[in-house]
């Protein structure tokens, strides 16, 4: 071998075609997620955006949907009410969930355990479940609180109404605020004690310091909460069709449901949906521009150890709050749940004789959909949460190691549909994908796709704060030993992020088992899933069997989220043991 | 450990039919099996299942004429899906629209959106054979064969005994606007009930809409389904039931709930449903084999035991309901029903606000 | 009537004792340090000053009231202290106008009255120009600067710092160091401050106090502290040094290698039996010269072992001709002594210290 062989090689691997060569990967793996990214997001939000400037059957464009969709008064005041619902429980979820957090990481507030575990049921409850269960507490003239009411005070009749704006805000509230719950004390973990020392000795005791110095670092959070709270309630539809239609007012979702009525319009409805993207990106800008300049974390790392604030007799007070919120997000629906789950007939009360098992027999045995339906519903939850993660796991990566140019697109494709309600999500991915040529109506694939959307920016935020807390020098230790990028990826990367992505897993299982507002318009008859299913069964009023189903629901993911948890050594809100 | 209750038994012993005694079952069906039937059947057999959406009637009596269904032609899986009539109605428009029909039989509670369908060619024509045996109030609405009707039910008052005295209890829909019942009427939501639609557009017809606006004045609990309204009684929500179904409140009665049920002086709403088969759906042999069974004495005596109306003379009413042919019947002619349900809709959500 | 004043106080911790028995007086207007490596108890001493810990024994007073005692203690929002943290704990949410207005809100003073405090104590740390920033826009050392103001505007009866020094680099460290004196100086309030670094401590403080296992070894002013170390661990901690051990006879001191008369000691030398000193490597004097008879005693013949050349001056180890005791010698820059070459030792037994 001469020199100039190795001088002659070592040119080639230099020239141009051969950056061309290794430029033409890094595009390719650009072009390919950049088509999943399209086809998953982008297509159907724009189907939708064209549909809302389409004529029916002729498809002409034509701003008549908006006028027709704007043009109604009830419409507008659909819009209005879903705005109200929206703000009513992004401050209600706010009351219920900062408090306890507070409570859970800083103080020494008796019983900490317990409560979490109580988040964590409210936080697998899905809202239309607990809808119903408020129904059974909250009827005006049969809810159990009105009776009991009734009983105690001789009154004629009960105090409390569920068939309300507040009640609707209230039954939204109670198994939302888990979000703002999670997002709170996490950041409030991260809180030094210096921070409330420095208060403290300048002066300021306890309530003043948590006031104005605790809480303010945490506000970051604080408002995420809200805006989730904010954009989960608007974009609902089980609970709101249960307690609004009753109550005689209508919200965008189901204002939308009336669009697909007899006759379809589905160029109205994609109309009538775009305020609410609206609004979503709205509130983006406005989280933007508040948080601004200022910084939220410990400007440096030392001193960051977290103790416990001493309450004394207070710490009864906030256990009491805390078993307050509680009860209202899970003791009370579970008690008249269960009830209802093993009674005959649930009006006659709670007796022994109405005491029975045969709802469950009825679902799990004679019934003929009811087990094909539970199948369904965790098997395509945990192939969305597999499809999710790993297509987000990809995409981080290549984000975070700047793989690509533009990567920040990418970055943007999967968060963006956070800004799409669920229900608006799927009507895109109707008129995407429905019809032929993909003709993708009532598969499994449609629905698995369009949860994959939809949780794309849950399964994207923790993949990338994963791989955030790991230091690109353990994969380029490897790769300096000679070892290639995948395979650094696959010895290193993925063991040491097992616990991350088992976590964001069930981040992203365990919405998917309640997902109610997307699914309603894609599933078809075989490929039903529970909470359509729940739905579809509260129309005919019968609340035991429904009330049995809700309990296996919450049964079956209660206990895989735990598994999955003891597995990884955390629990959902992703701390460490 | 469970009572013994008619319907369980029917339940269970189409489960130990279907389960067990294949070969026995078969040959006594084929035996009673007419050649048509036959022929259908052997069919049928090959293509193995049946997707049938229906708003008839609770998943519990739909339930049971599939379980029968399955237990008589062995070899046929039925996929019941219940909802209301509209909901029904926007899947097989979204399934129409999409090319993609997963519907095999149709059974609505608006004969509105029959004809319509009809017009659109979304069905198949088929003439069942025992379309011609069925009690003549319910022959001849389609005679180009493209939907009959296979199902009737009746709507009155209903009412919960522990809160309401029977002499106190309404005698007419027109009693209803008492304000005595204020906030105490359970209504269901035409927008979303086929029945619903029906019954309030024949009450349109006998009193005007002034009716319902009077109506809203007592603040009525409206739910979804017309079954709605039984849930109310049964909760003790609501007192009276102004749009009650018999079959359902009688049921509920069965089950040990106190209530009963009022057959309107001025007339009980009679509810005339319709089948159809899908044309270009997935099971063609067993949509029509299942079109016969929907019009046999096996499925009117199952209507029967679940209290709704027999749609064959063979098959006699139950001791407990009414059967039509007993009562005063009032009800709208299919051309009022085809354009004046919409209407109905719009103007109820106007007055009723959702 | 002293400002501060900690009589036996102690901290448990099952069986571990993390302070134990301190007793430590300051004046008004004192800078006092607790130097001592870390796990010393410092820290906690600092937390029990400022109200944060409670002592299990021992009680703590401030102008004669008794702040801290284990049957119960004034909170630390009513101690009218200071405190500076590790992190400096700056709030980030908050501009550098209104961290350092916080202590006055709480004071209802009137908001003119805080805005021309604020004002002047800026002025002061020379942060004026930098008022509406936040803390995430500023440096390590004008973070400081802000923790400091923050903590001296409300004029406080004690000031504690903990450790404010160690996160900043080795010049800024150096400057900040007179800064928190001159502050000090300024202001005339009442100091303690911890540190690990006894650079720190002696640069800044009126007098230190060593500490070690939870106990105050000395408490003195710096130079009698680095002169007079009273423990072992005192003289090792402080400074270099070299440990030498010798046996009094009641006329000379005898040393592994060689002996120095009694007479040329100070007064608490002991006249009979063993006697430790630590003796400082710049209290020696290397010399190629041989002693003169005038010179005394005081001279030993010494080897030259190892050195190092650093600049300011020459680390050198050297071994007397006989025994087999090691020194550590500091000297100027300019005395040049081969390794191996012979040398003459010249010790200034004042200047030894005799350790207990």
């Amino acid at each position: 071998m001469t020199d100039k062989s190795l001088d002659d090689r070592a040119l080639h691997f230099s020239g141009v075609a051969s950056r061309l060569r290794r430029l033409d990967a890094s595009i390719l793996l650009w072009l390919a997620l950049i088509a999943v990214l399209a086809f998953l997001v982008l297509n159907p939000i724009l189907r939708l955006i064209i549909s809302s400037l389409q004529e029916t059957d002729t498809g002409h464009f034509t701003f008549a949907n908006y006028r027709v969709a704007y043009g109604n008064i009830r419409h507008l005041q659909a819009l209005v009410n879903s705005l109200e619902l929206g703000i009513g429980v992004a401050l209600l979820a706010t009351l219920f969930a900062v408090p306890i957090a507070w409570a859970i990481s800083r103080t020494d507030m008796p019983g900490k355990a317990f409560v979490r575990l109580m988040v964590f049921a409210a936080f697998v409850t899905p809202p239309y479940l607990g809808a119903i269960g408020w129904i059974l507490l909250a009827g005006p003239n049969s809810g159990w609180l009105n009776k009991v009411w009734m009983a105690l005070t001789g009154a004629e009749h009960g105090i409390f109404n569920i068939y309300s704006m507040t009640g609707l805000i209230l039954v939204v509230a109670v198994t939302s605020f888990p979000y703002t719950f999670v997002f709170t004390s996490s950041a409030l973990d991260l809180v030094s004690s210096e921070m409330e020392d420095a208060a403290n000795i300048l002066g300021a005791r306890t309530l003043r310091t948590t006031l104005r110095i605790t809480l303010p670092l945490v506000t970051p959070a604080i408002i995420g909460g809200i805006i989730i709270s904010f954009l989960e309630a608007i974009a609902l539809f089980g609970a709101p069709a249960l307690i609004a239609l009753p109550a005689r007012f209508n919200v965008v979702s189901t204002q939308l449901w009336q669009f697909f009525e007899y006759p379809v319009r589905v160029e109205e409805a994609a109309a009538y949906a775009m305020p609410l993207l609206a609004i979503t990106v709205l509130m983006f800008w406005l989280q933007r521009s508040l948080l601004g300049r200022k910084g939220y974390t410990s400007v440096t790392g030392k001193g960051g150890e977290r103790r416990m604030i001493a309450l004394g007799p207070w710490r009864w007070v906030m256990l009491g709050y805390a078993l307050f919120v509680c009860a209202l997000s899970v003791f009370l629906p579970m008690v008249v749940l269960l009830q209802a789950a093993f009674a005959k007939a649930w009006g006659r009360g709670f007796s022994l004789d109405n005491l029975t098992f045969h709802n469950f027999y009825y679902l799990l045995v004679e019934q003929t959909q009811a087990k094909q339906t539970i199948l369904n519903t965790f098997v395509y939850s945990a192939v969305t949460a597999f499809a999710a993660i790993s297509l987000t796991l990809a995409i981080a990566y290549v984000v975070s190691r700047k793989l690509v140019p533009w990567s920040n697109v990418l970055a943007f494709l999967c968060v963006a549909p956070f800004v799409v309600p669920g229900i608006v999500l799927a009507i895109g991915f109707y008129a995407a994908y429905a019809s032929p040529p993909l003709a993708l109506y009532g598969t499994a694939t449609i629905l698995i796709l369009g949860f994959t959307t939809r949780f794309l920016p849950i399964a994207y935020t923790s993949s990338a704060a994963g791989l955030r807390s790991i230091n690109p020098e353990m994969e380029e230790a490897v790769r300096i030993l000679g070892g290639g990028r995948l395979l650094a990826i696959r010895k290193v990367l993925i063991p040491l992020l097992k616990k991350s992505l088992a976590g964001a897993w069930i981040l992203v299982f365990i919405p998917a088992t309640r997902e109610l507002s997307a699914a309603i318009f894609l599933v078809g008859p075989n490929t039903r899933v529970i909470s359509v299913m729940l739905f579809d069964l509260s129309e005919e009023g019968n609340f035991e069997v429904l009330s049995a189903l809700g309990v296996i629901l919450l049964i079956a993911t209660v206990a895989i989220a735990a598994i999955g948890s003891k597995m990884i050594g955390r629990d959902f809100m992703l701390r460490r043991d | 450990m469970f009572t013994i209750r008619r319907r369980n038994f029917i339940l269970g012993s189409s489960a130990l039919v279907a389960l067990g005694t294949g070969p026995k079952v078969s040959a006594q069906a084929a035996a009673s099996m007419t050649p048509h039937e036959k022929e259908l059947y052997d069919a049928a057999k090959k293509e193995g299942e049946l997707t049938w959406y229906t708003a008839h009637s609770d998943d519990i009596t739909s339930q049971a004429l599939g379980r029968s269904f399955e237990s008589l032609y062995p070899g046929i899986k039925v996929n019941v899906l219940r909802t209301t009539a509209q909901v029904a109605y926007q899947r097989i428009t979204q399934e129409i629209k999409a090319s993609a029909i997963q519907c095999d039989v149709l059974s609505s509670t608006d004969l509105g959106h029959s004809v319509e369908l009809k017009a659109k060619g979304a069905f198949e024509k088929y003439i069942p054979e025992n379309s011609s045996k069925v009690l003549d109030i319910y022959k001849g609405y389609d005679p180009d064969g493209y939907y009959f009707v296979t199902s009737a039910g009746l709507i009155g008052i209903g009412y919960n005994t522990a809160k309401v005295k029977e002499a106190d209890a309404p005698k007419n829909w027109t009693d209803l606007l008492d304000p005595r019942w204020n906030n105490n009427i359970a209504l269901g939501h035409p927008g979303f009930s086929g029945y619903v639609g029906t019954w309030a557009l024949t009450l349109r017809n006998q009193y005007g809409w002034d009716f319902f606006e009077k109506l809203a004045k007592n603040n009525p609990r409206v739910g979804r389904s017309i079954n709605d309204t039984v849930t109310m009684l049964n909760a003790g929500e609501s007192a009276v039931a102004g749009s009650g179904p018999a079959a359902t409140l009688l049921e509920s009665v069965r089950k040990g709930n106190p209530l009963a049920m009022v057959y309107p002086t001025d007339g009980s709403v009679l509810i005339i449903a319709p089948s159809s088969i899908m044309k270009g759906c997935k099971h063609p042999n067993a949509a029509r084999l299942f079109m016969e069974f929907l019009m046999s004495p096996g499925a009117s005596q199952i209507w029967v035991d679940h209290f709704t109306e027999s749609i064959r003379p063979e098959v006699p009413a139950s001791k407990i309901a009414k059967p039509a042919k007993d009562l005063k019947i009032i009800r709208p002619t299919v051309a009022e029903i085809t354009k004046g349900v919409p209407e109905v809709i719009k103007q109820w959500r106007e007055t009723f606000g959702a | 009537m002293s400002r501060l004043k900690l009589s036996g106080v102690s901290k448990r911790y099952g069986d571990f004792f993390a302070v134990d028995t301190i007793d430590l007086e300051l004046q008004s207007g004192e800078f006092v340090s607790l130097l001592g490596p870390s796990g010393c108890g410092k820290t906690t001493t600092l937390r029990m000053i400022a109200g944060f810990v409670d002592p299990t024994a021992g009680i703590i007073e401030m102008d004669g009231q008794v702040l801290s005692s284990p049957a119960g203690s004034v909170p630390p929002d009513r101690r009218q202290m200071s405190m500076i943290f590790q992190s400096y704990a700056i709030w980030p949410n908050m501009t550098v106008q209104q961290n350092v207005a916080f202590g006055l809100e709480l004071r209802r003073m009137p908001n003119a009255e805080v805005k021309r405090r604020v004002g002047e104590m800026l002025e002061v740390v020379h942060m004026n120009h930098l008022a509406d920033r936040y803390p995430a826009e500023l440096s390590g050392g004008q973070q400081q600067r802000v923790a400091l103001a923050r903590a001296i505007v409300i004029r406080p009866s004690v000031l504690l710092l903990d450790e404010p020094l160690s996160n900043l680099d080795a010049t800024l460290r150096e400057e900040m160091r007179f800064e928190i004196r001159r502050l000090h100086d300024e202001f005339r309030v009442t100091t303690v401050y911890v540190t690990h670094d006894q650079a720190e401590a002696m640069v800044t403080s009126d007098r230190i106090a060593v500490m070690n296992h939870g106990r105050i070894d000395q408490v003195d002013h710096p130079r009698a502290l680095y002169n007079k170390p009273k423990t072992r661990f005192v003289a090792g901690f402080i400074g270099r040094t070299n440990f030498i051990e010798g046996t009094s006879d009641g006329h000379e001191i005898s040393f592994d290698g060689f002996a120095l008369p009694r007479s040329a000691f100070g007064r608490d030398v002991p006249s009979q039996g063993k006697a430790v000193f630590s003796v400082r490597p710049h209290s020696m004097r290397l010399s190629d010269v041989p002693p003169t008879a005038r010179d005394g005693c005081t001279s030993v013949a010494v080897i030259v072992l190892e050195r190092a050349f650093l600049g300011e001056h020459w680390d050198y180890v050297v071994k007397p001709r006989e025994g087999a005791l090691t020194l550590k010698v500091t000297t100027s820059p300019l005395d040049d002594f081969p390794i191996g070459a012979p040398a003459w030792l010249e010790f200034e037994p004042r200047q030894m210290a005799s350790i207990a």
